[in-house]
């Protein structure tokens, strides 16, 4: 009697919650405020109502919506659960619950599959601004994916080393003019023999970084290589094989950090501040800037940073950039009922008015209008930077003054020189049934590389490598691109 | 039923004090029963799921990479059952014979303090306490043994998971035990030093028995969890050249699930680990109950 009233209860509690778990909604409501604003969810990672910059970013940006577009909108900030942004998020979306406006770190495909983000490519074709500042690899993106906008500089990342350590090395000049592996190597030994630096280089835990500077040089530039049996996955190709033969001196001859598998991004950060390492590989514009303002800051001004060209080969450059789709970006909600106005908001966004908003922050605050300039205050160096999109020209009302550059000499630098490497990539979504094998994919390529380069397995195991990974499902998924990439 | 119902009214206010804890298993663990059968599904957002049987644990049984994680998940917790368990018990029988108080309440806060630090800064601790030029390779040096880089080593890096789990929660653990230690009566001793028992034979005749049932309590328990083998764990000391080790079921299913967004096929390969822990913690409480008559119940 006593185990049946157990389990009566218990099944009591299950129906009951099961019943709870009731269905979902197809299409959300219209919500205004009681002054008859719409309101507009975002969610944006770190732009939460505990934000108060973010707040008054939102609270501002209605303002002017409301001045210059008679739109009159209120932002909701969607908290999302701290953590890893993209998982967090993810959990969010798939509770059901769908901004209006969603800033994906990824996790978006999974989204997009479902139907429950909007073909953004009506909307750009009609809009006044967007279109005109788009980048060629925004289009080309916005072509394979057209859930996704990021209008944003070439995403590579360029090496750097500290002028300071570059003075007095006769393989500079050599480095520079002729960037060979070759150079680049005697060039990490003359730094390394010169005892400014423990190690030449390093990387945040694997090797995707070095591969900016070294991938095309090598010949691996595309995804899926062209051969005489047709296309091949980049990382069971020969010229794999011989970068990873290259790293490997790298590795054994100590220019390579030892310990480059167990560093992570905040710790490859320190050992270049800290003049452990020599060069290290950061994103072009804000985050080379970031580099070189904490270089300056950690070893005085003629530690300025210098941005070293892509090592040269078969070709030259900082790799085949992925066309298929943003890696990150905004999106908006399928079954939003504000689309139309949330797109209207982003292309305000892109207007010589929102630019100016959103790149250069609050006037009187992050900037003072001088002589019909905008000159910007340590404020703004301190704490601004742009939610939306950042073009490479820039067209505000007030042009920047002289006197206060948006981006550091270096940080411009390197985005000229990213944007001067640009090549588009033939690499193709992975289907979704493919998820699992790809995994596992990932992972043999990951341990084998590790282990080529550390020297823990001889080259020859390559080819093992390669005959596991056809097995894994890559034989399937070769014979994919090969029916795909036109 | 009528005298269960008056033994409640006499004991409510255990029963209140009982509520929260109730509450706590309900919205944690007996919610996400219900979601489980997602695990049979093809996962919507907007609109209603589509059961698909069993579709997804077809794949997660054909993935070869499934077999391997399951593989390490079962070695992992195989090595930490057999080497972490009996570590706290071993401790708690050391700290109830140290005889000096303040060094006692010293030993035991230094050995708590592991337990409050999370993973992530556990791991910074150790990978440079293994690394070739930390701790533990300046003394191998002294005594003329090579630099071993046991973070990229794919023969210590299990018992790296052993021993920083060792030490991060022998301590802890070992806290019932004591207090098991603090329930024998001290007659019982008192006795045994008159017959002439030494330490030694006060430990095995009185501590250790009177220690049983909690400690097949305590392992019945801890084998409901075998085939959690540590994500945070695992997650914050894994790098690519010991994935092969040490990839285990909670970072297969993190990673297939959260991060490529895989849900139904991440909660077939949970449910599995969770039908594995309920055989597994029935097997042994109907086991133990039948060879020593000490069970969870």
């Amino acid at each position: 009697m006593k185990k049946f009233g157990l389990w009566f209860m218990v099944l009591l509690i299950i129906g009951f919650l099961a019943a709870c778990s009731g269905g979902k909604d197809d299409v959300a409501e219209k919500e205004t405020t009681k002054d008859g604003k719409t309101v507009i969810k975002v969610a944006y990672k770190d732009e939460g109502p505990s934000n108060p910059v973010a707040v008054q970013y939102y609270e501002k940006l209605a303002e002017k919506l409301k001045e210059e577009k008679d739109l009159d909108v209120e932002f909701e900030l969607v908290e999302v659960a701290q953590g890893d942004y993209a998982e967090k998020l993810s959990l969010l979306l798939n509770s059901g619950e769908i901004p209006d406006l969603i800033y994906f770190q990824g996790g978006d495909q999974q989204i997009a599959n479902q139907d429950l983000l909007e073909d953004l490519t009506p909307y750009i074709e009609k809009s006044e601004y967007l279109k005109d500042i788009l980048q060629p690899h925004n289009a080309s993106r916005l072509e394979n994916y057209p859930y996704l906008l990021w209008v944003k500089s070439i995403d590579y990342k360029v090496p750097v080393v500290r002028k300071d350590l570059l003075e007095g090395l006769s393989t500079a000049d050599a480095l520079l003019a002729d960037p060979t592996p070759e150079n680049y190597k005697a060039f990490f030994k003359e730094l390394v023999e010169s005892g400014k630096v423990d190690y030449a280089t390093t990387v945040a835990g694997d090797i995707s970084e070095l591969n900016y500077i070294f991938d095309m040089a090598f010949g691996i530039n595309k995804t899926w290589l062209e051969s005489d049996n047709g296309y091949v996955f980049k990382k069971i190709s020969e010229q794999e094989k011989a970068k990873l033969a290259f790293y490997h001196e790298l590795y054994e001859e100590g220019l390579l950090d030892s310990q480059y598998l167990t560093k992570q991004w905040d710790t490859k950060e320190d050992a270049f501040y800290n003049g452990q390492a020599g060069v290290i590989v950061g994103t072009n514009g804000k985050v080379v800037d970031f580099y070189n303002s904490r270089a300056k800051e950690v070893n005085g001004d003629q530690a300025e940073l210098a941005i070293l060209p892509p090592a040269k080969g078969e070709y030259q450059g900082f790799g085949a950039s992925d066309i298929t789709k943003e890696s990150r970006g905004l999106a908006i909600s399928a079954v939003s009922p504000n689309k139309e106005l949330v797109f209207e908001i982003l292309d305000y966004l892109a207007s010589p008015a929102g630019q100016q908003f959103d790149r250069l922050g609050f006037e009187g605050e992050h900037y003072n209008v001088v002589d019909g300039k905008a000159e910007l205050t340590d404020k703004y160096y301190a704490e601004w930077y742009a939610r939306y999109w950042e073009p490479v020209e820039t067209s505000f009302d007030t042009p920047v003054s002289e006197k206060t550059p948006m981006l550091s000499a270096p940080a411009i630098e390197s985005q000229e020189l990213a944007s001067s490497f640009f090549a588009e990539d033939n690499a193709f979504i992975i289907p979704e049934e493919y998820v699992a094998q790809w995994d596992a994919m990932e992972n043999l390529y990951k341990e084998y590389s590790a282990d080529i380069i550390t020297g823990k397995l001889p080259l020859d195991a390559f080819d093992e490598f390669v005959q596991k990974w056809n097995e894994a499902g890559g034989e399937d998924l070769t014979k994919l691109a090969n029916e795909t990439i036109k | 039923m009528k005298k269960a119902l008056k033994k409640m009214r006499e004991d409510w206010i255990l029963y209140v004090m009982l509520f929260p804890g109730i509450l706590y298993f309900v919205i944690f663990h007996v919610v996400p029963i219900i979601g489980m059968k997602l695990a049979f599904q093809d996962y919507r957002i907007i609109g209603e799921n589509t059961w698909v049987g069993l579709k997804h644990f077809q794949i997660l049984f054909s993935s070869p990479a499934f077999i391997d994680v399951l593989k390490n998940t079962v070695i992992i917790s195989t090595m930490k059952m057999i080497f972490i368990f009996p570590i706290p018990i071993i401790l708690a029988l050391l700290i109830n014979e140290v005889r000096s108080g303040p060094y006692r309440k010293y030993v035991q806060s230094v050995s708590y303090l592991p337990h409050f630090l999370s993973w992530v800064v556990i791991a910074g601790i150790w990978i440079s306490f293994l690394n070739p030029d930390g701790g533990i390779n300046i003394v191998r040096n002294f005594f003329h043994l090579p630099s071993l880089d046991f973070m990229t080593s794919k023969d210590h890096i299990r018992w790296v998971l052993v021993f920083s789990e060792m030490w991060r929660s022998a301590g802890w653990d070992s806290i019932l035990y004591i207090a098991a230690i603090m329930k024998i009566s001290p007659t019982l001793y008192e006795a045994a030093k008159l017959d002439g028992a030494s330490t030694l034979q006060q430990m095995r005749y009185i501590t250790l028995p009177a220690l049983a049932s909690t400690v097949v309590t305590v392992f019945i328990l801890n084998l409901g969890f075998f085939m959690n083998a540590g994500f945070d764990q695992v997650f914050n000391l894994m790098n690519d050249s010991v994935i092969s080790k040490v990839d285990i079921l909670d970072t297969y299913v993190y990673r297939i699930g959260l991060l490529n967004g895989q849900y139904a096929y991440a909660t077939a390969a949970s449910l599995f680990k969770g039908v594995i822990g309920l055989v597994l913690i029935l097997g042994t409480h109907f086991l133990s109950k039948r060879f020593t008559g000490k069970g969870v119940w």
